[in-house]
C-alpha cells in the first residue's frame, strides 16, 4: 500500500471536511493511504507570500520537512496549498543560500529540509499515479448520464509546474470519463473563481462566480466538480449572494471530484461527507442510481 | 557604481530572484489585460500598470487598486509572450506598498493580509472567526447580512470551527520565525 | 594613504542618497548596491573596509541572509557590518512595539532608521577603528 503524507491545510479541517473524508475513502479503494501530516502549520495560501516570501517559504518548508521526517511524499488537496508546497520545494532546491537560511530557521523546531520528497495535488494521485484505466476497473456504480463540469480553477495548472499543458489540459475530463460520467464542454473551466477576493473585493468575486455558474449551466452540467476547497466554498456557498446580487436563480450543486468518484466506487454518501452542502446535491441522485454501500 | 534606481528598477530589485523577466521586456500587447478575470474592476489594466511602472509613474502605480485586486490566478503569467511573471510583479508592488505604507487607505486587502500573517505567526494556523472582524466592518449592510447568513448556515452544517487550533510546539515555531524576521521575543 | 572604502547594500534609493552624501562629506569612498545580488558582486570585485546593510530587501528580510553568508565566508568575515534598518517600522503590524532582536543578527552594530548623521559617523569610525586594531593584533 503506497502511503502519502496528507497536508489538509486550514480549510480541510472543518470547512471542507467532506473533501478530507472523500479523499481518504476513495484513495483507500486503490490501495493508497493518506496519513495526515503530524503538527502541520498553515501554508499562507496566497495571502502572505507577497509580504515576506522568505517567511512564506520557511513556513511551507516546515511542512515539507515534517513529511520528509516520515519518509513520505506530500499530497495537498487544496490547490493553493499545493502551489505553495510545489514551488517552495522547487525554489529551495534551486537556491543554496535560501536552503541554508531556511534550515537555520527550521533548526529551532528540530527540523531540516533535505529536498528528498515529491509534492502532489490529490488530483495528480488519481490522474497520474492511479490512472484512468485503474479507476475504470474499480468503478462499481458507473455514473451513466451524469453530466459533470470539470472545474480546474487556477493553481493546479498555473503557474506551470513542469512544462505541462496549461491551455487545454484533459486529465480532469479523463477522470470523469473513467467514473462513467460525462465531462461536459465547460469553456471557462480554467478561469479563476475569485476566491481570494471574496473578502477583499466582493463585487468582483461574485461576478467571477456568476460567470462560472452561468457557463456551467449553459454547458448542460448537472454538477460542478472541483478540486480545491476555496473554489468549492466560493462557487457553492456564495450562490445565494450571487442570486441576490444579479437576480439569477442558480441552484448548481458543487461537489469535490473525490465525492463524485466515491459515488462511482459505490461508497455510501455519508462516508463521502455528502449532506453538508448549502446547495443541495439531491437533484443529481435522482439521475444516478446510486447503489450505496457495496 | 550603479546609478540611482528609478521606480521600475526598484520593482526589479524587489524581484531580483524572480522566476520571470523584469517588466522592461513588456511589449504592451495586452494579453494580460485580455486574460485577467478581474480587469474590469481594476482602475488600471495589468497592461497599463506595467506600462506605468516602466514609465516610473510611482505615485500613480501605488495609488492604483490593480495590484490589490489581483486574484493570484496566474493566467496572465502563463500567457505572457515576454515571460514576465505578471502575478509576481503584482506581489512585488504589494510588498513595496506594505513596506513603505503607501497603499490606498480605502482598500481591505492590506489589512486582511496583515491580520492573516499575525494569526499564523501567533498560532501556526489560520482561524476564520478571528479574521472576520478585519473585513466584516468594511462591508455594506447587505453584504454583512449575506456574510453572517452564510456563516450561520455553514456553522449549522458543521463547516466552521468553534475553537482555533494551534500547533504543538508553538514556542519553537515562533523562534523559527524570529530567525527569519529578527523582531520580538526576549531582549 | 588610500581612501577608506564603504559599501552600502540597501534597496531604498532616497535613503541611500542621504547617507551616501553624509559619508562622502566625511571623505569616505562610497559604493552602493541596491539588491543583495549586486551587493555580493561588489564584494567579490573589490575590497571594502565596512559594509552598511539594510534588512528588508528583495523577497523579505534578506539582509539577515546576507549578514550570515558574509559571516561564513573566510574572505569576507573580517569586514565590519553595520545594519541600518527600518524593519521595526516596516513589520510593525506583525510585532507592534517589539525590539529588533540582535541575537539573530551576526553583525557588529545596528542602527534604526532614521539615523542621526553624527551618530552614523561615530559608529562608522568606531567600527573601522576596531577592525584596524583586530587586524594589527593578528599581524
Amino acid at each position: 500500500m503506497k502511503k502519502y503524507a496528507l497536508f489538509p491545510g486550514c480549510s480541510l479541517e472543518k470547512m471542507a471536511a467532506s473533501y478530507y473524508r472523500s479523499s481518504v475513502e476513495t484513495t483507500k479503494k486503490f490501495g493508497v493511504e493518506l496519513q495526515e501530516l503530524e503538527d502541520w502549520n498553515c501554508c499562507g495560501a496566497t495571502t502572505y507570500s507577497y509580504i515576506d516570501e522568505l517567511l512564506a517559504n520557511t513556513l511551507v518548508a516546515r511542512n515539507l520537512a515534517l513529511a520528509e521526517k516520515e519518509g513520505l511524499d506530500f499530497v495537498a488537496p487544496c490547490s493553493a496549498c499545493y502551489k505553495n508546497a510545489y514551488f517552495t520545494n522547487k525554489y529551495i532546491k534551486e537556491d543554496p543560500d535560501l536552503w541554508e537560511h531556511i534550515n537555520y530557521a527550521l533548526e529551532q523546531d528540530d527540523l531540516q529540509f533535505h529536498g528528498s520528497i515529491e509534492v502532489y495535488h490529490i488530483i495528480d494521485i488519481f490522474a497520474k499515479e492511479i490512472g484512468p484505466e485503474e479507476i475504470k476497473a474499480k468503478v462499481t456504480n458507473p455514473l451513466n448520464g451524469l453530466k459533470v463540469a470539470p472545474y480546474y480553477g487556477c493553481q493546479i495548472v498555473r503557474p506551470r509546474k513542469n512544462g505541462e499543458e496549461f491551455e487545454n489540459p484533459q486529465f480532469f475530463e479523463e477522470i470523469i470519463d473513467a467514473m462513467g460520467a460525462e465531462p461536459v464542454d465547460f469553456a471557462e473551466r480554467l478561469r479563476c473563481c475569485g476566491a481570494s477576493l471574496i473578502m477583499t473585493n466582493r463585487q468582483a468575486a461574485l461576478e467571477m462566480v456568476r460567470v462560472l455558474l452561468n457557463n456551467a449551466l449553459n454547458s448542460g452540467a448537472d454538477v460542478i466538480a472541483t478540486a480545491c476547497p476555496l473554489c468549492q466554498v466560493n462557487l457553492e456557498c456564495y450562490q445565494t449572494a450571487v442570486n441576490e446580487e444579479f437576480g439569477t436563480d442558480f441552484k448548481m450543486p458543487v461537489l469535490y471530484f473525490t465525492q463524485i468518484m466515491g459515488l462511482a466506487l459505490g461508497l455510501p454518501r455519508k462516508q463521502l461527507g455528502i449532506g453538508s452542502e448549502l446547495v443541495s446535491a439531491a437533484p443529481i441522485f435522482s439521475q444516478v442510481m446510486v447503489k450505496e454501500g457495496k | 557604481m550603479s546609478a540611482k534606481p528609478t521606480f521600475s528598477h526598484e520593482i526589479s530589485n524587489l524581484m531580483y530572484k524572480s522566476h520571470g523577466n523584469p517588466t522592461k521586456s513588456c511589449i504592451q500587447c495586452g494579453t494580460c489585460a485580455g486574460t485577467c478575470p478581474v480587469a474590469e474592476y481594476m482602475d488600471q489594466t495589468p497592461r497599463r500598470l506595467i506600462g506605468m511602472i516602466n514609465a516610473n509613474l510611482k505615485e500613480e502605480v501605488l495609488a492604483s487598486n490593480t495590484y490589490w485586486f489581483c486574484a493570484s490566478c496566474y493566467h496572465c503569467t502563463v500567457r505572457c509572450p515576454s515571460q514576465i511573471d505578471i502575478a509576481g510583479v503584482m506581489y512585488a508592488v504589494k510588498r513595496y506598498s506594505i513596506w513603505n505604507k503607501s497603499y490606498s487607505e480605502d482598500l481591505v486587502g492590506p489589512a486582511f493580509s496583515e491580520a492573516f500573517v499575525k494569526i499564523i505567526a501567533r498560532s501556526g494556523r489560520s482561524y476564520e472567526p478571528i479574521l472576520a472582524p478585519t473585513y466584516m466592518f468594511s462591508m455594506e449592510p447587505k453584504e454583512f447580512v449575506q456574510e453572517a447568513f452564510n456563516a450561520t448556515k455553514m456553522m449549522l452544517k458543521g463547516r466552521i470551527p468553534v475553537l482555533p487550533t494551534r500547533i504543538k510546539h508553538i514556542k519553537n515555531f515562533q523562534e523559527m520565525i524570529r530567525r527569519i524576521i529578527p523582531i520580538g521575543g526576549e531582549s | 594613504m588610500t581612501q577608506t572604502r564603504l559599501l552600502i547594500i540597501d534597496d531604498d534609493p532616497d535613503y541611500v542618497d542621504g547617507i551616501r552624501s553624509i559619508l562622502e562629506k566625511a571623505n569616505y569612498e562610497v559604493d552602493v548596491a541596491y539588491n543583495p545580488q549586486d551587493g555580493f558582486k561588489a564584494l567579490e570585485s573589490k575590497s571594502y573596509d565596512l559594509l552598511l546593510l539594510d534588512i528588508m530587501m528583495g523577497r523579505g528580510a534578506e539582509g539577515v541572509m546576507v549578514a550570515r553568508k558574509i559571516n561564513k565566508d573566510p574572505n569576507l568575515r573580517e569586514i565590519p557590518v553595520l545594519i541600518i534598518t527600518g524593519i521595526r517600522e516596516q513589520m510593525a503590524f506583525l510585532f507592534p512595539g517589539q525590539a529588533v532582536h540582535p541575537r539573530f543578527l551576526p553583525t557588529d552594530e545596528l542602527l534604526e532608521k532614521p539615523v542621526d548623521p553624527k551618530l552614523l559617523l561615530e559608529k562608522v569610525a568606531a567600527l573601522l577603528q576596531e577592525a584596524k586594531e583586530k587586524k594589527a593584533q593578528k599581524e
